[in-house]
């Protein structure tokens, strides 16, 4: 008399997933969460832009100088790291008139003896620049009135020791800026799964649910329905991230810094499965959204301290409080990529990280499955841990 | 055949039920009584497989219920549940598609039933922008949405108007109609004797009657005739042999027969008094039965 056919366990996780992701997807603050933080990416993006074409450009007004004064200046620049513009002036009153307005960051009225017109006072880097190349020009002089036209001045050779730390340092500024998104992509969706379970357990809706299907079931269908659009989300904001940094030549390596979102992804994922089950259980305590914050204040403190030490380790990757933290569970997702991405993680200390979070994962799952279970279809105050797990029913 | 049999159940040192078993044959509706905290509603929930009964088992077709015959089932939950955010037409279909329905034939049945039930306008507003009354409906459609072989609904029908009670009870009727058992409880006699094939009390975690209410009125009221004579001659009643007089107020007498008594006799005897204004046997309400039965001490329980 019915056309019903039993929906299999894998159908019912798919059906509570594609619901969970139905809903959210028309949902606002995940719609404006989602623009702010592209947004975020790309603005931190411009920002590096201008701010790095800005600073490093000296501009120096020269009076009376030559071309030898003038490519002097720049070599000094250069040898400093500073791009130098030299704009010749006409004499001293259009020095000072230049100085004055800010045309030029400081005037050198060249001569037997030279002096340096600046506004207040002269930024070392650029006093350096001109005594540098005032000494030079008037040591070749010297040299030359002497009858010296050759000088063997050994060349130093430089060699370096870590040819990758610029690449390096770029890999850790990618880290951290995963991590930063990793941190707030886990409580954004953490929020989620937690409100989604309290909202089922205010409404009383997880009754007729709970009628048709398994609690892990449920529990199942809610993580991985939000984990696929967190996933996606890490992954257009990853796709972002790369672009932009390209398309505003933020990077040089592009290699390098795919691998490190890669990295950033997959920890992403395993830290999602163990917070998202986490928050779940602990939502599953309560009854009522304004009981929430208390339940998962616990979990969000372990998720913080992970991130600010994530961060530390950008710093000190292989410093004992980084190698430590990298491998405990809840910690490791957050510390992890940063040490990858800075350095030489040994092969032994990844895969024991990834296997104890894989272990804490699947624990989470077995023994948070039967609070929740046991939590779901009592309502009313907040409900111990020991009481859950004694009211299990199946 | 839905089968309700020796449930046991105890939360710690309570014991909620001792025992409790009823049968409700397909296309009958059973009407499920009891005071509040008697136990009905943890008698649904095993049934549904959100409480585990200590002991005991709930069959239909002679199997138990399970995971998958569970499905087939339409659940209506004491405490309503819906999501409220969500819309109305695709909520009642994830119900649909929960039970087993295809997609397509989700959509189609949840378009149906809120037609039906007089919500297809609202079926695109989140339920939570629906009257209660509403509201109640949209539970309904999503009990029902999966055609479902057996109904069970705790409490359908609390706080609807008396036209929403109508509608909902036209509703189950089809239901029964089509050959579904249908067990509701309800705190409203009155209904529940208008509507019922079968009424089961339950009362200290056992059930202290079930049957129709016809039966039911026949074993708890024993046999009482209820004769008004206006001119009576004084105890015309108090000769007759088989014959008790229960009260006897200006004419208006209550007499207990004996199982081998003929009523007509009784009524011959009343008419030699002169006029007989009435003449039935009498019919306590459901109210008055369920008062007896939950007030009863253990010992006269009847057995089912």
């Amino acid at each position: 008399m019915t056309e019903t056919r039993d929906p299999s366990s894998a159908g019912l996780v798919r059906l509570v997933a594609a619901r969970e992701v139905a809903t959210r997807i028309r949902d606002k603050s995940f719609i404006i969460s989602s623009v702010v933080i592209l947004v975020l990416i790309v603005g931190v993006m411009v920002f590096q832009v201008l701010v790095g074409s800005g600073d490093e450009e000296r501009r120096v007004g020269l009076v009376g100088g030559d071309a030898a004064l003038t490519a002097a200046l720049e070599a000094q620049g250069e040898a400093l790291e500073v791009e130098v513009a030299v704009v010749d002036l006409d004499d001293e009153a259009a020095a000072r008139t230049a100085v004055d307005d800010e045309d030029v960051d400081a005037a050198l009225l060249a001569g037997s003896d030279p002096e340096l017109l600046v506004l207040d006072s002269a930024d070392g880097t650029l006093e350096a620049i001109v005594n540098g190349a005032v000494a030079q020009l008037a040591i070749a002089e010297q040299l030359a009135e002497a009858g010296v036209a050759e000088l063997a001045v050994p060349e130093v050779t430089v060699t370096a020791t870590d040819a990758d730390a610029a690449a390096d340092q770029q890999r850790v500024i990618a880290a951290i800026f995963g991590v930063v998104i990793l941190y707030s992509l886990l409580i954004l969706f953490g929020q989620f799964i937690a409100q989604g379970v309290v909202e089922e357990k205010a409404s009383r809706v997880v009754e007729l649910l709970l009628a048709t299907m398994r609690p892990w079931q449920l529990l199942a269908g809610k993580i991985i329905g939000l984990g696929v659009l967190a996933l996606g989300q890490m992954v257009l904001i990853g796709a972002v991230a790369v672009g932009a940094a390209l398309a505003f030549d933020v990077v040089e390596v592009p290699g390098d810094l795919i691998g490190t979102v890669g990295i950033v992804i997959a920890w992403f994922l395993l830290g999602y499965a163990w917070y998202a089950a986490v928050f779940a259980v602990a939502a599953s305590l309560v009854s009522r959204q304004e009981d929430l914050a208390t339940v998962l204040m616990p979990t969000s403190a372990v998720l913080i301290v992970a991130f600010v030490i994530g961060i530390q380790a950008a710093g000190d990757p292989d410093g004992a409080l980084a190698r430590i933290t990298s491998l405990v569970p809840g910690l490791s997702p957050l510390v992890m990529p940063v040490r990858q991405a800075a350095g030489d993680v040994p092969l032994w200390e990844l895969g024991l990280a990834v296997v104890l979070m894989v272990v804490a994962i699947g624990l989470v799952v077995r023994l948070g499955g039967r609070i929740y279970a046991g939590a779901l279809l009592r309502t009313g105050g907040k409900l111990k841990m020991r009481e859950a797990l004694a009211a299990e029913r199946v | 055949m839905l089968e309700f049999d020796g449930l046991h159940k105890s939360f710690g040192d309570v014991r909620v039920l001792e025992g409790v078993g009823f049968g409700v044959a397909p296309g009958s509706m059973f009407g499920f009584c009891g005071s509040n905290g008697a136990g009905k509603t943890t008698t649904m929930r095993i049934a549904m497989g959100l409480v585990r009964a200590d002991a005991g088992e709930v069959r239909w077709q002679g199997r138990p219920l399970d995971q998958a015959t569970r499905r087939r089932v339409g659940y209506m939950p004491e405490e309503r549940g819906l999501y409220p955010k969500m819309k109305v037409g695709e909520q009642v279909a994830y119900f649909g598609k929960l039970h087993g329905l295809g997609a397509a034939a989700a959509a189609k049945a949840s378009d149906e039933w809120l037609e039906r039930l007089g919500l297809g306008a609202r079926r695109g507003d989140a339920v939570e922008k629906l009257s209660l009354g509403n509201q109640q409906r949209v539970q309904l459609a999503a009990a029902l949405v999966s055609r479902p072989e057996v109904l069970i609904l705790d409490e359908p029908f609390s706080g609807l108007d008396p036209i929403g009670v109508d509608s909902l009870a036209e509703a189950l009727l089809d239901q029964a109609r089509a050959g579904v058992p249908v067990v509701f409880s309800s705190h409203q006699l009155d209904l529940v004797e208008r509507l019922c094939d079968s009424v089961g009390i339950l009362a200290r975690g056992r059930m202290v009657a079930t049957g129709t209410v016809e039966e039911l009125r026949r074993r708890e009221a024993g046999r009482l005739l209820r004769v008004v004579t206006p001119d009576p001659a004084s105890s015309w009643a108090g000769a007759l042999p088989g014959v008790r007089v229960v009260s006897d107020r200006a004419g208006d007498a209550l007499l207990e027969l004996d199982a081998g008594t003929d009523d007509q006799s009784v009524l011959a005897a009343a008419l030699r008094t002169g006029r007989v204004e009435h003449f039935a046997w009498q019919q306590p309400t459901l109210v008055e039965l369920f008062r007896g039965a939950v007030a009863a001490p253990a010992a006269e329980e009847v057995a089912a």
